[in-house]
C-alpha cells in the first residue's frame, strides 16, 4: 500500500461505480480513509441501492484499506451535509473531497423537458455546491483541504446536451472561485475533464460493438471512447491532492489513459477598440472583416429542400 | 429609426433597467418590436414592479416603436413559455431573444446559505434555459432566429461570487450547445461578458470597498462604462451579417469588443498505456504544472 495520503480521510461522490470507484480504491490505496458514496441509482437519476457503494467498500476493505459505505444524495443541501458530516463522524476529519457523482438526461435543447434540465443542474451543479460548501467551512477552518470537481469536454458543446454543458461548464466557474475563495486558507480546487468509458458514455450498442471486436479478434480503436478505462483518472485526482501539487490551484485538465493535459481557460484573443460607443453600422462592416474572420459555424444551416 | 431589425420581434429579460433596458431601445431603435420583460424586483431578487418594464414600454413607444410589456420571472418553465407566449400573441412570432435578467448574492462560499446559491442559479442559469427552449421550439420552425446570452468575466473565477461565476460560465456551456442543436434551423446562439456600471456592479458595497483606497465617487464609476456601449454589438449579432458567428462569448464594454477563445489543451503529457500514480506524481511538477501560479496563495501564518 502508497503512503502518499496516509491520515488523510477522503469523500468521494459517485464512487459506486466508473470513474468514481477508480477514484475511491486509487486514494484507499494510498493510504486514505475514504467515504465511498453513491445513490446506487441508474444512469438517468432514477431509483436506488446500497449494492454499488457497498461493493467499492468492500474491495478497499479486502486490499487493506479503511471505508465506509454513504448511500446519500447530493442533490439536496441535506444531502451535501449527511456525506461530509459522515467522514467526521466515522474519521474525524476530512481532507479532500472529489465530486463525481453525475447522470445523464441527453435531449435537444428545443424537447427537453423541465425535469430533465433540473435532475442534471440538480446532481452536477448543486451536488457539487451542496458537498463543497459544507468541506469549506471545515477546510477553512483547518486552513488546509482538496477539492477535485468533475467537469466534461461537453461543456465545450455538445449536441443534445444543454442541461449537461451547462452543469458540467458551471462546475468549472464554480471550481475558479472555491479557488480563489479558499486558497488563502491552505485549500486547493481543480477540475478534470475526463474521457472514459462508463455505463454514462458508453450506451448498450456502442458495448455490444466493442464485445464484438473483441470476439473477432479485432482491435478497438484508441480514440473510441469504449477503450478508455475509467481507473485512468484517479492517478490525477490523487496529485491534485498532494502537498506537491499546492500550487495548482483553479485549474482545468483533461485526462483519458495515457494522456493528462492542462487546459486554458477563455481568454480575450481578437479585440476591436474605439474610444467612444460603437454604432451598428460601423460593427457590421469591421466585426465580419476582424474579430468574425474564418469564424466557422459548428452546425450550419441545412440547405433549403429542392 | 433605422431598419435593420425591420419586422422582427425581439424579447429581452430585465429589459426594465441596466444593460436590458438599453438592449431594448437599440433593439426598438432599428426596428424590432419589442416584449420588454422585467420582474421589477431590487438587485438581490426581492420584490416585483410593473413600473420599470411599463417605463420602457412607454420610451419605446415615444421613439415611434412598438412594445409590450411582461412582468414575469424567467425562474419558472412556465413563465419561459408565457413570456415567448406573449411574443407570439402581440407580435405573430419571435425572432430575437436577449437573456439578460440577473441578480447578485454574493458571499464567501463558507458563508454562502442555500438560498443565496439557489436564486442566483436559478434566475441566470434556470432563467436561460427556460425562456431559450420555448424560443428554440418556435425558431426551429421559422428556421430563423437569433439568441444572445449574458455571461460575465465573473465566470473565469471571482471572489465572493461562486453562485455567480457558476451560473455565468454554465450559461457559456448552455451557449455552446444550443449553438450546436439549433445552428441547421438557422439560428445562432451567442454570449457577452459585458461590462458596465448598473445597479447591480455599481453596489454600496462597491464604493465603500474603493472609497476606503481613497477614490472618489467620480473616479470609482469612471471605471465602469455606460451600458449603452454594450448594446450595438448585440444588435450587430441580430444581423444577418453575423450569421457565421455561433457558439462564441465576446468580451464588450466600452469602446472594447473581443473575442473569447475556447478552453482547449494547453500542456500535455502522453504514454502508450495507462499513467502509473509514480510516473504522474513525478511529471506533473516538471511538465504541466511549471510556473503555475496560485490566483489565492496561502496567507502565511500569524507570528
Amino acid at each position: 500500500m502508497g503512503e502518499r495520503l496516509k491520515g488523510k480521510v477522503a469523500v468521494v461522490t459517485g464512487a459506486g461505480r466508473g470513474i468514481g470507484r477508480g477514484h475511491a480504491i486509487l486514494f484507499a490505496s494510498e493510504g486514505a480513509k475514504v467515504v465511498v458514496n453513491d445513490l446506487g441509482g441508474a444512469a438517468d437519476g432514477s431509483g436506488a441501492s446500497k449494492g454499488p457503494a457497498d461493493e467499492v467498500v468492500d474491495e478497499i476493505k479486502k486490499a487493506g484499506g479503511e471505508a465506509i459505505a454513504s448511500y446519500e444524495s447530493v442533490a439536496t443541501p441535506e444531502g451535501g451535509e449527511n456525506i461530509i458530516k459522515a467522514a467526521i463522524d466515522t474519521f474525524g476529519r476530512l481532507d479532500i473531497l472529489v465530486n463525481n457523482a453525475g447522470v445523464l438526461r441527453d435531449r435537444m435543447v428545443f424537447n427537453m423537458t423541465e425535469e430533465e434540465w433540473d435532475t442534471v443542474m440538480k446532481v452536477h451543479l448543486y451536488g457539487t455546491f451542496n458537498c463543497s460548501k459544507p468541506a469549506a467551512v471545515i477546510f477553512r477552518q483547518q486552513r488546509g483541504g482538496r477539492i477535485v470537481n468533475t467537469s466534461s469536454t461537453s461543456g465545450l458543446g455538445n449536441r443534445g446536451q444543454a442541461n449537461y454543458a451547462a452543469a458540467k461548464e458551471g462546475i468549472t466557474g464554480l471550481t475558479r472561485t472555491l479557488a480563489r475563495d479558499l486558497g488563502r486558507y491552505g485549500v486547493t480546487a481543480n477540475a478534470i475533464r475526463p474521457a472514459a468509458a462508463t455505463r454514462m458514455t458508453v450506451s448498450p450498442e456502442m458495448e455490444a460493438a466493442r464485445k464484438k471486436r473483441q470476439e473477432t479478434g479485432q482491435p478497438t480503436p484508441a480514440y473510441d471512447i469504449t477503450a478508455l478505462s475509467p481507473d485512468a483518472i484517479a492517478p490525477l485526482a490523487v496529485f491534485l491532492c498532494t502537498d506537491e501539487a499546492a500550487n495548482i490551484n483553479g485549474c482545468s485538465f483533461f485526462a483519458r489513459i495515457g494522456q493528462i493535459s492542462l487546459m486554458t481557460d477563455p481568454a480575450i484573443w481578437r479585440s476591436i477598440h474605439k474610444d467612444g460607443r460603437w454604432t451598428v453600422d460601423e460593427l457590421c462592416d469591421i466585426v465580419p472583416r476582424s474579430l468574425a474572420v474564418g469564424l466557422v459555424n459548428p452546425s450550419p444551416p441545412e440547405p433549403p429542400k429542392e | 429609426m433605422a431598419d435593420r431589425l425591420k419586422g422582427k420581434v425581439a424579447v429581452v429579460t430585465g429589459a426594465g433597467r441596466g444593460l436590458g433596458r438599453c438592449h431594448a431601445l437599440a433593439l426598438a431603435a432599428e426596428g424590432a418590436k419589442l416584449v420588454i420583460n422585467d420582474l421589477g424586483g431590487a438587485v438581490d431578487g426581492s420584490g416585483a414592479a410593473k413600473g420599470p418594464a411599463d417605463e420602457v414600454v412607454e420610451e419605446i413607444k415615444k421613439m415611434g416603436g412598438e412594445a409590450v410589456a411582461n412582468y414575469d420571472s424567467v425562474t419558472t418553465f412556465q413563465a419561459g413559455e408565457n413570456i415567448v407566449k406573449t411574443a407570439v400573441d402581440s407580435f405573430g412570432r419571435i425572432d430575437i431573444l436577449v437573456n439578460n435578467a440577473g441578480v447578485l448574492r454574493d458571499r464567501m462560499v463558507f458563508n454562502m446559505s442555500h438560498e443565496e446559491w439557489d436564486t442566483v442559479i436559478k434566475v441566470h442559469l434556470y432563467g436561460h434555459f427556460n425562456t431559450t427552449k420555448n424560443a428554440c421550439v418556435v425558431m426551429r420552425q421559422q428556421k430563423s432566429g437569433r439568441i444572445i446570452n449574458t455571461s460575465s468575466a465573473a465566470g473565469l473565477g471571482n471572489m465572493g461570487q461562486a453562485n455567480y461565476s457558476a451560473a455565468k460560465e454554465g450559461i457559456v456551456g448552455f451557449t455552446r450547445t444550443v449553438a450546436i442543436d439549433m445552428g441547421r434551423y438557422g439560428v445562432t446562439c451567442n454570449a457577452i461578458r459585458p461590462l458596465a456600471g448598473t445597479r447591480m456592479t455599481l453596489t454600496p458595497e462597491l464604493f465603500d470597498a474603493w472609497k476606503k483606497r481613497g477614490m472618489s465617487e467620480e473616479q470609482i464609476r469612471g471605471m465602469f462604462p455606460g451600458p449603452e456601449d454594450v448594446s450595438p454589438m448585440v444588435v450587430f449579432l441580430c444581423t444577418d451579417e453575423a450569421a457565421n458567428i455561433n457558439g462564441r462569448t465576446f468580451d464588450v464594454g466600452g469602446g472594447n469588443i473581443g473575442l473569447y477563445t475556447e478552453p482547449e489543451n494547453f500542456r500535455s503529457i502522453f504514454k502508450a498505456g495507462m499513467f502509473t500514480l509514480d510516473e504522474v506524481c513525478n511529471l506533473i511538477p516538471k511538465t504541466l504544472a511549471r510556473g503555475l501560479q496560485n490566483p489565492s496563495p496561502p496567507a502565511p501564518p500569524k507570528e
